[in-house]
């Protein structure tokens, strides 16, 4: 096998905790190697390194034969190394030619030779294969269009070793299996392909080696033939999978009639036919990767997205879409996945934070609120949720810990007697022992009968705190795990399934 | 690993101890209100104006203050409204101009008082409802929106009066007439404005739903707050000032005018930024406005008296502005370390 690109002893800390520990990398010509990790595995700062983004604090690395002690975006361009992003790098309001010249317009006597900028596009999607007007504007295409132009990008800037940082996550079916298409065709070309992907249906689809990190090291490395789903889902979580423990055994009732039920669901684009019920004093996880469509759901339950197909029902009653006031009156509350932008008042008063959705019912002649009631309502759920606040009400909500904002978010839904509550990420950047006590806390509020809707990207979350788990794949429901079928091993496989 | 891109550098300085090291002498700073040095600065101003000119410190000269206070006073509330849910009117000069000239021409051409009073206050609420409804239906940006409608508004004013000030007499209990204690109407009417906004602000659901879109504009909404709506009520009490201040400005001035008001937006803006609201929203008080307006009204009137060429007058009152903005600035970083 000739390795096309080989890193050897790859180290790098950040603020002084080291986060790859000596990892060897090897991508070989007409070659694609799958790069498998969970979150924080150390996979995008392993290919970062490789694009010259980021510089290594150790390592040699061997480019074509030419050996490195380290690599910079110009030596990396001047290799041939090209790096499509998880976010999209493209300037949406330029025309797909510009993009795919970008930084490298041709000119003419130093002016811009657009005759040259189109057909260097119609070229390269030419060999692509894809029909895209090279005068569109990027911002007007679809997800998967713009992920192509990416590629095209690379392609027509002559990558000889092609990076994609989990290109899918936001492509449908048809796109994914277009995208594989052209990685074959480049693959025979003799380029070296790293395909980073969470979806382990992908590893077997598209690549030839397989390389697992777990926490900064390799963990498996291999003929991806040699791997089957269970091996890899055991290499990428190791010993961590006993570490997460299942909630207590539930001893209350469920009520029995659903507060939420949603039939055969659908919204263009983000998900379709999802069909679940969610109890009183049940916890149900939506789990799915970003672009799975679990997200999606969770704001079409909420009002934010109107349903394209089925029906949401609340409390038995129909709920269309008419925006967070309604559902609110409907008894629903929402509990963002971006806290600081969309969830808290960030510069007011943790009283207020608690207050807003209930102002009219705590105002007197439904005008009239004072300081008084606020500062009630927010010691009404202070001690409960234990809140880690100088108990002062009057007290800026931004300048709480991250875990302890979103107990007061929760506070907020709790104040307003909301019997359903939807959750988007709800322990996204809060540390793991504030998170242990919102897991205690949900739990605490299903018991006294508040059904929850958890939309979740995090299957550790998932185990610690759902009574049952629907599990979402491109914009479907493709299971439903119920008490000990929920498992982080069940919850891999069947995400990537 | 994309959690370790923002790690940051270690601080190239090393911040500085912190001033107050004792928790409790930082909570009771906390509950000392913002505009707490502005009472300090208004009464250093007072004392300087009194110890360099003998007409400074008399009756008659304060009621002179609140007098020339009253008109920028009373836009400055629903300003310091509008910028607490971070939005702008700077239309309210332009406005006020067109009210005088719409009541003036009704006025001469014998409409009679009430008439052209209710057109007055109906040509103030129309402007305020059409910025309102550019900003919250069709969705133009409130800065644009209120530049836009400015010079649109004074323009028409110029074009109702020919481009003349159209003079007329027999309606002075607005702008002139002193009531009691010597006192005009005018300044009674803004300390009722400044009663009723504070009032609002602080004490109603609808002021705690501005503070909270100024905050957070999607925070406020998915909690339930119908952002649009209470935006545009808050457009639509903007031009109702107008129409009390072009009113205010035609009885005082006996005439209406394409001229008047000019910079009366600024002059607002000035003072509220002055009073503690932050550019940024979700915070600010009717109470700092009113300072504000005061601390304005106070260096014109001293400089006056202390002979100082007028011109000068704008270079301060404009410095004031940068000053009032740069200090906001400083606010808003020190809130954030």
């Amino acid at each position: 096998m000739s390795a096309l690109l080989q890193a050897r002893g790859v180290r790098k800390s950040f603020g002084g905790v080291e986060v790859l520990h000596g990892v060897d990398l090897d991508a070989a010509a007409g070659s694609v190697l799958a790069l498998l990790g969970e979150n924080g595995a150390g996979k995008s700062t392993l290919v970062k390194i490789l694009a010259g983004d980021y510089t290594a604090d150790a390592g040699e690395f061997v480019i074509d034969g030419l050996q490195y002690d380290h690599l910079n975006p110009i030596t990396t361009r001047a290799a041939g190394i090209r790096m499509i992003h998880q976010e999209f790098q493209d300037a949406p309001t330029l025309t797909v030619g510009e993009n795919i010249s970008l930084g490298r317009l041709p000119t003419r006597r130093g002016v811009v030779h657009w005759r040259e900028v189109r057909t260097r596009a119609e070229r390269v999607l030419g060999q692509m294969g894809v029909d895209l007007d090279p005068d569109a504007p990027v911002g007007s295409l679809r997800i998967g269009e713009r992920q192509i132009v990416e590629i095209a990008r690379a392609l027509s800037d002559e990558a000889r070793v092609l990076i994609l940082d989990e290109p899918t996550a936001a492509l449908s079916q048809q796109e994914v299996d277009r995208l594989f298409e052209f990685l074959d065709r480049l693959r025979s070309q003799g380029a070296a392909i790293i395909y980073i992907t969470h979806r382990l249906d992908e590893v077997h689809a598209i690549s030839d080696r397989v390389q697992v990190l777990r926490d900064g090291s390799v963990a498996a490395l291999g003929q991806t033939k040699e791997f089957d789903r269970r091996t890899l889902v055991q290499a990428m979580i190791g010993r961590s999978a006993g570490e997460v423990s299942r909630p207590a055994r539930r001893s209350w009732q469920l009520g029995e009639k659903p507060v939420l039920e949603l039939r055969n669901a659908g919204v263009e684009r983000a998900f379709a036919d999802v069909s679940l019920k969610v109890f009183p004093g049940e916890v149900v996880a939506l789990y799915g990767q970003l672009g799975s469509g679990s997200a999606e759901v969770a704001e079409a339950v909420f009002g934010l997205r109107s349903l394209d197909a089925g029906e949401v029902r609340v409390d038995g009653k129909p709920a269309p879409a008419r925006g967070p006031a309604t559902s609110i009156g409907r008894g629903v509350g929402f509990v963002p996945a971006d806290r600081k932008g969309e969830g808290i008042l960030g510069v007011r008063p943790v009283a207020e934070n608690v207050a807003a959705p209930s102002w009219r019912r705590l105002a007197r002649f439904k005008v009239l609120v004072s300081r008084r009631s606020e500062a009630a309502a927010y010691r009404r759920w202070h001690d409960a949720l234990s809140i880690r606040s100088r108990n002062d009400p009057l007290q800026a909500i931004a300048t709480l810990s991250g875990g302890n904002q979103q107990k007061v978010v929760l506070a907020r839904w709790l104040e307003r007697g909301s019997p359903l509550l939807v959750m988007n990420e709800p322990t996204r950047g809060v540390d793991v022992g504030a998170r242990a006590e919102l897991y205690r806390s949900m739990r605490d509020l299903a018991r006294q009968g508040i059904g929850m809707l958890v939309a979740t990207s995090d299957y550790e979350e998932v185990v610690q705190v759902a009574d049952r788990a629907v599990v979402m794949a491109r914009g479907r429901a493709v299971a439903e795990l119920d008490g000990g079928e929920i498992t982080t091993q069940r919850l891999l496989t069947e995400a990537g399934g | 690993m994309t959690e370790h891109e923002n790690v940051a550098a270690p601080p190239a300085v090393v911040p500085a101890e912190p001033l107050l090291r004792s928790q409790r002498a930082r909570r009771i700073l906390a509950r000392v209100p913002e505009w707490a040095v502005l009472v300090v600065v208004l009464g250093a101003l007072i004392a300087f104006f009194s110890a360099r000119s003998p007409y400074f410190f008399q009756t008659d000269n304060f009621i002179n203050i609140l007098i020339a206070s009253a008109v920028v006073g009373i836009i400055a509330c629903p300003t310091t409204m509008l910028l607490i849910a971070g939005q702008f009117d700077l239309s309210v000069g332009a406005g006020v101009a067109l009210v005088t000239a719409m009541f003036a021409t009704s006025f001469v051409g014998g409409d009679g008082a009430f008439l052209s009073v209710l057109l007055g206050l109906a040509v103030g609420v129309g402007i305020g409802a059409l910025n309102g409804f550019l900003v919250t239906v069709v969705g133009v940006n409130a800065l644009i929106t209120t530049i836009g409608t400015l010079g649109a508004m004074r323009a028409f004013a110029y074009i109702r009066t020919d481009g003349q000030a159209i003079g007329f007499e027999g309606f002075t209990t607005l702008g002139i007439d002193r009531p009691f204690l010597n006192i005009p109407w005018m300044v009674w009417i803004f300390v009722l404005i400044v009663l009723i906004t504070g009032f609002v602000m602080k004490q109603t659901t609808y002021g705690r739903a501005l503070y909270a879109i100024g905050a957070n504009p999607t925070a406020a909404r998915l909690a339930g707050i119908r952002t649009r709506y209470v935006i545009f009520i808050g457009f639509v009490i903007s031009g109702l000032a107008v129409g009390l201040t072009g009113l205010l400005v035609a009885s005082q001035t006996g005439q209406g005018s394409g001229n008047a008001a000019i910079g009366l937006e600024f002059q607002a803006v000035t003072a509220v930024i002055l009073g503690g609201a932050s550019l940024a929203g979700g915070r600010g008080s009717i109470i700092g406005t009113i300072l504000g307006v005061l601390v304005i009204g106070v260096i014109n009137n001293g400089l006056v008296l202390l002979n100082v060429v007028s011109f000068w007058q704008d270079v301060v009152r404009n410095l004031l502005l940068i000053a009032a903005v740069a200090i906001d600035q400083l606010r808003l970083r020190l809130a954030r370390e």
